[in-house]
């Protein structure tokens, strides 16, 4: 059995393709599994997908603790212990990243076990679509190529699962294109099942009564992302060009998540450590004096304190 | 699809599935995580015509299961499905319900209950529903979810039980994990599935009835109330004559309870759910190092089925039961049922243990599953029960310690 574990934000598409990896690999006569992992649903929150292919039916359920590829959509992710990106990745883990960086400048950055390849997905899709959007189709081929899948498979996946999201004719068509080009673009490593590893039996430590102030779920705080840093979750941040800026308001009454507050000269002030780039606001701005710039690993990105 | 009929299908588009095999007549709605793919499915193909079932939006689940059951109160063929919170919004209606004989199918998608809130499953939401009359059925894979359906409406409707069933399966595990599913037939469906003809039920003009009527003085309310109970004991016989059936129309075969390695085990597991295909393998895991492990399933969770668990367990040296679910100040809710029913048999096993785990959707961990087999295999060696234990691993233990940590930093 291989088994592929997909990290990503929610909107990046890492649910779907984990779904197309699924469809190719039982296109071709495995058995196989795909299933997601998120909490509320949000753009920009941590989710996780897994898929797994056998020749024989899949018993194992939920959680890939040892994964044999992953497949991160998202370089950002990787520093955010809740994401749990390293879980379980050893040296013969097969790890994609979609990143501007090579795997050697990902490896001097942050040391990752594992055989690394990276590849530019987001850039590939902007200049491909002219927009930024979803990645589902380029992270579900780049996959596919990893354990050993066809083309036709693929593209023929990524037509089930993008008609299935109810994605027209012609944005299928070019996600097919954009997503075999990857397909090919992306240098390999060829990814091996892994032996099942022997497991010992879990220390269990049962916890005491404590009192309600410490043994019930609450948090006493404003907001209760004061300590998670939400900025993280960006890949375009909103920046103000001030000049264009009429002090409407607006950007502070639309943002969901209460990170824009008001200069005394009416200006908006975004508090970067926690807005998630949702973008809301540049929409929302009369003047269009709000616009979106993409964050660059190393350079203007938010990086966790 | 491919050529053997499979198709790659999440265990909500599998319920959907068998709801539109089994052709509903009528589908009240309500959203609510992790459900709501099965009634969008729904809306789809009655709006596209591909169903010719009457799909209908509600403001509640408490009004979702009050049409459901008007409905089949009528004579419609009913489906709808909920989930946690939905489902013990709509709980007083599920007596009534049964209390009509309504045989409809309702889905449970298993989602732990709040407070704390979460998404994911264990299973005190449908085992709140367990002593309301609606029969309940619990599946393993996508494929048992559809399965199940299809056999839910034949028991639900057979004269000789006519009471509504609970099809369960787990939130996130089954409801949005896609697996190969075959999909029956239609033909060979309608074949399995007689048209709803209820002799009880139904409107015609010039011809009033009414239903769940006030009874006064306790005598005719314990006798409907018992028949009750009748019409659920006659749906073990049903059930295994439904499996029978099914398994010659379609070659699967679904008992009440599922025994996997039975034969030569001196310990049982018992277990219900999607986590029982990881309790599969590690009962193969704890084999190939020689002990003598077996699980049994148990599907059917009303009726009880007293005598297929007294049979799996019969002379075992210890049996463990892993609850996914905590009855606070009690314990496990089908450690006691199992117990209960094991009383009065002679060679009953010497040893019971109780376990607590996968709640709030936890993962049950492989370790945590040898765990279970060598804790039990003690207390069977010392023929002393043990539980109930939670599976609570240390390292789980530091990292709740931690988020305390930061909870409490927030609030100072």
């Amino acid at each position: 059995m291989i088994a592929v574990r997909f990290h990503g934000r929610g909107g990046q598409g890492a649910k779907t393709a984990s779904r197309i990896l699924g469809t190719a690999a039982f296109l071709e006569g495995f058995v196989a599994q795909d299933s997601p992992i998120y909490g509320a649903e949000r753009r920009g929150a941590p989710v996780a997908a897994y898929t797994r292919i056998a020749r024989e039916p899949i018993r194992e359920r939920g959680l890939i603790v040892h994964p044999d590829l992953v497949v991160v959509a998202d370089a950002s992710l990787i520093p955010d212990p809740a994401a749990r990106v390293l879980e379980g990745i050893d040296e013969r883990t097969v790890v994609f990243i979609n990143s501007q960086m090579t795997s050697e400048q990902v490896h001097a950055q942050s040391f990752l076990p594992g055989r690394l390849t990276t590849l530019d997905l987001t850039d590939i899709a902007l200049q491909q679509f002219g927009k930024r959007g979803a990645i589902s189709a380029l992270l579900g081929a780049v996959a596919g190529r990893f354990v050993g899948l066809r083309q036709e498979s693929i593209r023929e996946a990524i037509a089930q699962e993008l008609a299935d999201l109810g994605l027209s004719a012609s944005v299928i068509e070019q996600n097919q294109d954009v997503a075999l080009q990857c397909y090919d673009a992306v240098s390999t490593v060829s990814v091996v099942a892994g032996a099942p590893q022997p497991v010992g039996p879990a220390k269990l430590q049962t916890p005491i009564y404590e009192p309600p102030s410490r043994g019930t779920a609450r948090i006493s705080a404003a907001a209760n992302s004061v300590l998670r840093e939400t900025g993280g979750w960006r890949t375009f941040r909103p920046v103000l060009l001030p000049d264009k800026c009429n002090g409407c308001w607006l950007c502070f009454g639309y943002c969901p998540d209460g990170v824009i507050s008001m200069s005394k000269d009416d200006k908006p002030v975004i508090d970067y450590d926690h807005c998630k780039g949702c973008q809301i606001c540049v929409h929302e701005c009369p003047t269009d004096a709000l616009v979106a710039e993409r964050e660059k690993e190393g350079g203007v990105a938010w990086t966790a304190r | 699809m491919n050529q053997t009929n499979q198709m790659m299908m999440t265990g909500n588009l599998a319920a959907a599935w068998g709801a539109r095999l089994a052709e509903a007549d009528y589908i009240p709605a309500f959203p609510i995580t992790p459900q709501t793919e099965i009634v969008e499915a729904l809306a789809k193909w009655c709006e596209s015509g591909a169903m010719a079932a009457r799909f209908v939006t509600m403001d509640s689940e408490h009004s979702m299961m009050t049409a459901a059951g008007a409905a089949a109160a009528t004579g419609a063929r009913v489906f709808t499905a909920t989930s946690s919170q939905g489902l013990l919004y709509a709980i007083e209606v599920l007596y009534s319900i049964s209390g009509w004989r309504a045989p409809l199918v309702l889905v449970n998608v298993s989602r732990a209950l709040a407070a704390p809130i979460t998404l994911e499953p264990d299973h005190n939401d449908v085992l709140a529903a367990r002593d309301s009359g609606f029969l309940q059925i619990h599946a393993e894979t996508c494929q048992e979810v559809l399965d199940s359906i299809l056999m839910a409406y034949r028991i639900a409707e057979d004269e000789r039980v006519m009471l509504p069933v609970i099809v369960n399966l787990d939130g996130f595990y089954l409801s949005f994990t896609r697996e190969p599913v075959i999909l029956p037939a239609p033909e060979q469906v309608a074949q399995f599935l007689p048209p709803f003809r209820p002799a009880h039920l139904g409107f015609k003009a010039s011809a009033p009835h009414a239903l769940g009527v006030a009874v006064l003085g306790g005598t005719p309310y314990s006798y409907f109330r018992h028949q009750m109970h009748l019409a659920a004991m006659n749906a073990l016989d049903v059930h295994s004559e439904t499996a029978a059936e099914f398994e010659r129309l379609f070659g699967r075969r679904y008992d009440v309870v599922e025994g996997y390695r039975l034969d030569d085990a001196e310990d049982v597991l018992v277990m219900s759910n999607a986590f029982a295909s990881r309790g599969k393998v590690a009962v193969d895991a704890a084999r190939a190092e020689g002990r003598r492990v077996g699980l049994l399933r148990l599907r059917m969770i009303r009726p009880w089925p007293a005598d297929a668990i007294r049979d799996a367990l019969r002379s075992r040296r210890a049996v463990a039961v892993l609850d996914q679910n905590l009855a606070p100040g009690q314990g496990g809710i089908l450690f006691q049922e199992v117990a209960a029913c094991l009383y009065g048999e002679a060679l009953r096993p010497r040893t019971l243990c109780s376990f607590i785990g996968g709640l709030g959707g936890k993962n049950l961990s492989e370790g945590e599953f040898r765990t279970i087999f060598e804790q039990t295999a003690e207390a069977g060696v010392r023929e002393t029960g043990i539980g109930p234990v939670l599976l609570y691993t240390e390292a789980e233990h530091r990292e709740m310690k931690q988020l305390q940590m930061l909870a409490g930093e927030l609030g100072s």
